[in-house]
């Protein structure tokens, strides 16, 4: 994943990528990831598909006369579960990125981004069930031209949450490597503001080019 | 391209495909559930010729509605030639029965010289109204059935354009 690259100036993909990390990183670290809810999820997504594939089935061998108020039942049945998943989905998913169990505590961690706004928030709800909300910009982990860099980001990480810290103690420790993720943070953020500092949509471009050409 | 769904955990890409498979199947239901709203197979049809000019022109889209039993002389029904899966779509210009006995339609396209005697199957000189007519139209959008006609005149359009909703649904991760 390190190796793919991705447009730094696209929020859905910086969040996604910061996510796969996450939930990789974590599960490096030992903590038993719980499906429950993403399995509900495709149970209800797939369930909605049998629904329809089931409705086709009969109504391509039968004809539509003959199928006409199991269609009728089918349809009102997929509004339905239709309606349940997309209220999973919203509610009880909430942007959960991450669950788990790690030494016999539970870890619940939701991810989410405001619109043009290029910081990645974080809500870790521990054992106890206190929420704690951190967060910090993408570019202490993406490099101006979208690689994604795991050191600093693991750092962040276990600095900011105790739960991890106390897994990954090297990268909890402020000075491993503390200098080596600086300087790519520092260049990143010298590099995104300067194409932030160039101004609106049309110089992206621009500041991709004046990269290129410093390298 | 595809590296990004390689780096994908099963369940992940479960959740991707079962993205597609949603489109695809809402869809669907929504279409089912227009035809068991307007109580027709085939609630939504596309001129394929030039029998109803100029009030309907080749390409024109028709929403038909099937719960009106009583069919007047002058509307426009959409009906299938038993035995053929083309629908077709003319006016009503003679009507017979009703009521107690089956309704029997005769219709005639308005471009067209002759009624639709030759048209309907051998043996057959009326459209049966519950048997044979699918809806009568009760509004129209025109061009828009073009992309239709050129789907069903070109195949392999069909299989482009579901292969390329495929590719965006699935690598997309929003």
């Amino acid at each position: 994943m390190a190796d793919a690259r991705i447009s730094p100036h696209a929020l859905p993909d910086l969040k996604s990528t910061t996510d796969d990390a996450l939930a990789n990183y974590l599960r490096s670290l030992h903590f038993r990831q719980h499906h429950a809810k993403l399995d509900v999820r495709l149970a209800l997504g797939y369930l909605g598909v049998a629904i329809a594939a089931a409705t086709f089935a009969a109504d391509y061998r039968l004809g539509w006369d003959a199928t006409k108020r199991w269609t009728a039942v089918a349809v009102c049945a997929y509004a339905v579960v239709n309606g349940g998943f997309s209220w999973w989905i919203w509610q009880v998913e909430g942007g959960c990125v991450f669950e788990g169990v790690r030494g016999g505590k539970k870890i619940s961690i939701a991810s989410k981004t405001n619109k043009h706004d290029p910081t990645y928030h974080l809500a870790v709800t521990d054992a106890a069930g206190a929420t704690r909300e951190v967060q910090a910009p993408f570019t202490a982990w993406f490099t101006a031209d979208g690689f994604f860099v795991a050191r600093p980001f693991q750092q962040w990480l276990a600095r900011s949450v105790g739960a991890i810290g106390e897994a990954d103690a090297k990268n909890a420790a402020s000075d491993a490597g503390g200098s080596e993720g600086g300087e790519i943070a520092a260049e990143s953020e010298g590099f995104a503001t300067g194409s932030g500092e160039a101004g609106g949509v049309e110089t992206k471009g621009k500041g991709g080019k004046r990269l290129k050409r410093k390298g | 391209m595809f590296g990004s769904l390689a780096s994908l955990q099963p369940r992940q890409l479960a959740a991707q495909v079962l993205n597609f498979a949603l489109v695809l199947s809402t869809a669907f239901m929504l279409w089912k559930g227009l035809s068991v709203f307007a109580d027709s197979s085939s609630p939504i049809v596309v001129v394929l010729s030039g029998s109803m000019e100029p009030a309907f022109q080749r390409g024109d889209l028709l929403f038909l509605w099937n719960r009106g039993q009583e069919t007047q002389v002058g509307e426009v029904v959409v009906y299938n030639v038993r035995g053929k899966d083309i629908p077709i779509v003319h006016r009503v210009i003679q009507r017979f029965g009703g009521g107690s006995t089956p309704l029997q339609l005769l219709t005639k396209g308005d471009n067209n010289a002759a009624d639709d005697t030759e048209l309907y199957a051998r043996g057959q000189s009326y459209l049966d109204r519950s048997q044979d007519v699918i809806g009568s139209v009760v509004g129209y959008v025109p061009f828009v059935g073009y992309v239709t006609i050129l789907l069903s005149e070109y195949p392999w359009l069909k299989t482009a354009m579901l292969v390329f909703m495929a590719l965006t649904v699935v690598l997309q991760r929003e």
